[in-house]
């Protein structure tokens, strides 16, 4: 199958090892992934902010550059909910466009398990411990309510409960600029109430930014790890 | 009403049509389909879970000689009654009226219950006060007039409804202070059911 | 009120960590018993049948109101009309004193304090006495309630048992039990006292002119059946066409609030008492008030707002609530349902920022009776705070250079690669938001090299 990666801002400059995994993982699992070049932003930090008129312009971007997909894949639910649900919303005259688009465009966890019908990777990691937490597009929006931990399990790893698992943790994009102070409070709950793990795994970079920005200022040592590295290392 | 009033009632009607017209009026969807649960067994499963509590009377015996024991023997046991109006003899218990200020327990006949809520359904002719002051309110109610839905029982009030009717689901509680659960705040501790 | 919420929060959070610590606790235990509360029962279509009510009610809000309004009149009841807060005191106030009314019971009502109608009635000399419990330790604090149901759950038993020590002399260590005999005491006597009760209303149902009311203390009973005179102060949008919508109502709206299949109480009010046998009120009003309904009524989305029933159950849900109660939010109706019901009532300049005050996690949105779209409101009303310019110009400006760049390829990756060269820190000092980020979190690691590096170079 022909999949068109969406890379995403953050995962592009923040989380580059765990994007090129990503890639990695599905060649693995059969697929023969493009970069389309003329990507940028999706438009989300605007669209939150209620800046219609520029996340409309970026979107309409991107539908340009993904218009020849057969797939897209995106290694962050947050902004493959942009593309999937919010797309549709804005989009006023190209809302067929973005229709179609919405039926093509995956985040990776949920490409994996829905598309692709696969939920055993590996063994790699066996033995190991951890705690997901969801972001909560991926979770409310996509209802990915299993298929993170169906994957880690497919993986070996032992997926702990965690009392503030559903919860948001606080990112938010500009929430956790705008009211920081409350933003940190809501990392706080989710450090607080973690089990002890080896890692943390989320497939949203936002939201593992802001845990782990907050968890260095407070001097906890936690490994936070993205999902598509996770899931890359518990295929080998 | 003054004459303000009645310009503020004009205007809010006038621009609550406004925003109706613009927006077109949307349909009821109906009624609410609930399931409908065996009425008496439904009913004691929801009301004492509730912390309601039923008691069975001694059916061997006349009901208001049970009672009158069955009041005597609570802790504290019960001294002076306030009964409603609408308790027929037979059903009043040998104990002397007092006002509702200062009785152990109020008598009432329910004019139904609900079994899918746990409710019992009191009008106010039965005299609010024997409802709602005394520490324990002991309710009789005929095992006929328990309506498995609520909607059935509201939809059989409409007939003579009067001026208020109070529904009630168990004693008196809430968990303002320090989240623990207390009971007997304001209304009575302790509601006790006799089907007749 | 303090209305500038990202301050507020932050006071609260920093100097009063035991709000944080009782308002989680108790919205979680709320929370937990509103899902088992909704999973007894087929929640989704009890839920869309209520939407489908109240959407049907809004849009025929005329005819109900008339309705509703000439079956009181025919139960005996009076009916009064008040465009806002001020005509609504008026009106109250005005009823009081012909009465010569000396003392007032109230029942926990948020439209009382949306109206500010106690500081109104103690000024014209007549005694306001709250008697839900948390209600009445509020008002002995002189605080405003921080949640629509549990007024003082941002208190903790120490702070009660404090207070209650040294207002009615209970022993400083007194249980919780103890503590709710000695108010309930004293509560007795006023209740006895007073010349008149004023309530709130869950409902109000056109077709039997129908006050309903919802508690689980059986405060609200006696407010409304012991002193000579009944005031129920109604929101318009609290219409019901039917007394079998209520029988509906009444069930969701205790699931959705604590998950008890209804509340202890309910009061069914039609009128003054009349019967033989009845010592109810001598008279009843109803006080419809609009305060700026009919301007959420008209607004193209934030209408869908005045379906909510005031469960809290939003509230509860709400991982942003949770870090402060309601105090931050500054107005009446706080957590997510007063982020967008305030700037419909109050004006959006005046709610600012409160539509931000949301990461839009959904949470609320799921636990919501009457399924209110509050995430997607909260960004109506963002987009319509940037269109008036409501918003920093910083903000706004580094969103507009955003767009710019990003519908730019080559100028979108030449600004990437920018940013890495200057790195977390010198990024900081060009965009202010990191600035803010860097208070509470330490800074992000960039990547060493970016993926479109990666890609290039070739990904094995």
């Amino acid at each position: 199958m022909k999949v068109a990666f969406f890379v995403t801002c953050l995962a592009d400059h923040y989380f580059a090892d765990a994007a090129a995994d990503a890639v990695r993982l599905l060649r693995h699992l059969g697929c023969e992934v493009g970069f389309p070049p003329g990507q940028t932003c999706c438009g989300q930090p605007a669209y939150n902010a209620g800046r219609t008129r520029e996340a409309l312009r970026m979107a309409e971007h991107t539908l340009d550059v993904l218009a020849g997909a057969d797939a897209v894949v995106l290694p962050s639910g947050s902004c493959a909910t942009m593309v999937k649900k919010f797309y549709p919303r804005l989009a006023g005259e190209g809302v067929s466009r973005a229709t179609a688009l919405s039926e093509r465009t995956w985040d990776l966890a949920e490409f994996i398990v829905r598309r692709l019908g696969v939920t055993r990777l590996g063994d790699g990691l066996s033995g190991r411990r951890v705690a997901v937490h969801q972001g909560c597009h991926a979770l409310r929006e996509l209802r990915l309510e299993t298929e993170p931990a169906t994957l880690l399990e497919g993986a070996g790893a032992e997926v702990v409960p965690w009392d503030a698992q559903e919860e948001c943790c606080g990112f938010g994009g500009l929430f956790s600029v705008k009211m920081t102070a409350v933003s940190a409070a809501m990392a706080d709950r989710k450090l607080e109430t973690l089990p002890d793990v080896d890692w943390v795994v989320s497939g949203d970079g936002g939201c593992v930014l802001h845990l782990d920005g907050r968890s260095r200022a407070r001097g906890d040592a936690i490994e936070f790890v993205h999902l598509a590295t996770a899931l890359w290392r518990g295929v080998n | 009403m003054s004459a303000g009033g009645e310009s503020s009632r004009e205007r809010i009607l006038a621009r609550v049509a406004r925003a109706a017209a613009s927006r077109g009026r949307l349909s009821h969807p109906g009624a609410l389909a609930t399931p409908a649960a065996d009425p008496v067994a439904g009913f004691v499963k929801c009301f004492t879970s509730s912390g309601g509590e039923v008691v069975k009377a001694d059916r061997g015996r006349p009901a208001n000689e049970w009672l009158t024991d069955f009041l005597q023997a609570l802790e504290p046991g019960v001294v002076g009654v306030a009964v409603g109006p609408e308790v027929p003899a037979g059903l009043r218990p040998r104990l002397p009226d007092v006002a509702a200020a200062h009785a152990g327990a109020g008598i009432s006949v329910a004019w139904g219950a609900v079994s899918e809520s746990g409710s019992l359904i009191l009008p106010s002719t039965g005299t609010r006060a024997v409802q709602l002051l005394p520490p324990v309110h002991v309710v009789w109610v005929p095992e006929g007039r328990v309506f498995a839905r609520m909607e059935d029982a509201l939809r059989e009030l409409l007939d003579g409804l009067p001026a208020a009717v109070g529904l009630h689901s168990g004693p008196s509680k809430s968990a303002d202070i320090g989240r623990t659960v207390v009971t007997g705040v304001h209304g009575p501790g302790r509601c006790m059911v006799v089907f007749i | 009120m303090v209305r500038d919420y990202a301050a507020r929060s932050r006071e609260i959070i920093r100097d009063e960590p035991g709000v944080r610590e009782a308002v989680t606790g108790a919205t979680i235990a709320f929370d937990e018993k509103r899902r088992k509360g909704y999973a007894e029962v087929d929640a989704d279509a009890w839920r869309r049948w209520a939407e489908g009510v109240k959407n049907h009610t809004l849009t025929h809000l005329d005819h109900y109101l008339t309705e509703a309004e000439a079956r009181l009149q025919a139960n005996g009841a009076q009916v009064h009309w008040a465009a806002d807060a001020a005509e609504a005191r008026e009106i109250v106030i005005g009823l009081a004193t012909r009465r010569a009314v000396a003392s007032v019971v109230k029942g926990k009502s948020m439209v009382t304090e949306e109206i500010d109608l106690n500081p109104a009635l103690e000024e014209a000399g007549i005694e306001v006495i709250e008697t839900d419990l948390g209600e009445y330790v509020l008002q002995l604090l002189e605080e405003p309630p921080s949640h629509i149901l549990g007024p003082a759950l941002h208190k903790s038993l120490r702070q009660v048992q404090d207070l209650f020590a040294e207002r009615l002399n209970t022993a400083p260590d007194g249980d919780p039990d103890t503590l709710a005999r000695a108010a309930r005491e004293v509560l007795r006597n006023a209740f006895i006292d007073a010349d008149m009760g004023i309530t709130g209303a869950n409902f109000l149902v056109a077709e039997t002119g129908t006050v309903a009311l919802i508690e689980n203390e059986g405060n609200i009973r006696l407010t409304t059946s012991l002193p000579r005179v009944h005031v129920a102060v109604v929101g318009i949008e609290k219409l019901l066409p039917r007394m079998t919508d209520l029988a509906g109502f009444l069930q969701l709206t205790a699931r959705a609030a604590t998950g008890q299949p209804i509340g202890c109480f309910v009061s069914l009010i039609q009128g003054p008492a009349a019967e033989p046998g009845d010592d109810g009120p001598e008279e009843v009003h109803v006080v419809l008030v609009d305060n700026g309904r009919t301007d959420v009524l008209a607004h193209e989305h934030a209408w869908e707002a005045l379906r909510c029933v005031r469960c809290g159950a939003c509230l509860n849900a709400c991982p942003v609530y949770r870090q402060t109660g309601g105090h931050a939010y500054g107005h009446v109706y706080s957590g997510p349902i007063g982020s967008v019901l305030d700037p419909g009532l109050l004006g959006l300049h005046d709610a600012m920022p409160l539509p931000f005050a949301s990461s839009l996690c959904g949470a609320c949105e799921d636990a919501c009776p009457v399924r209110i779209p509050i995430p997607e409101l909260l960004l109506e009303w963002r987009k319509e705070a940037q269109d008036e310019g409501l918003t920093p110009w910083k903000e706004r400006a580094a969103l507009a250079g955003l767009a710019s760049v990003a519908t730019r390829p080559g100028l979108y990756r030449l600004a990437g690669r920018i940013g890495s060269r200057l790195g977390a820190r010198g990024a900081g000092r060009a965009l202010p938001m990191l600035g803010e980020w860097a208070r509470d979190r330490a800074l992000p690691k960039p990547s060493p090299r970016t993926f479109r590096q990666l890609w290039r170079k070739g990904i094995e």
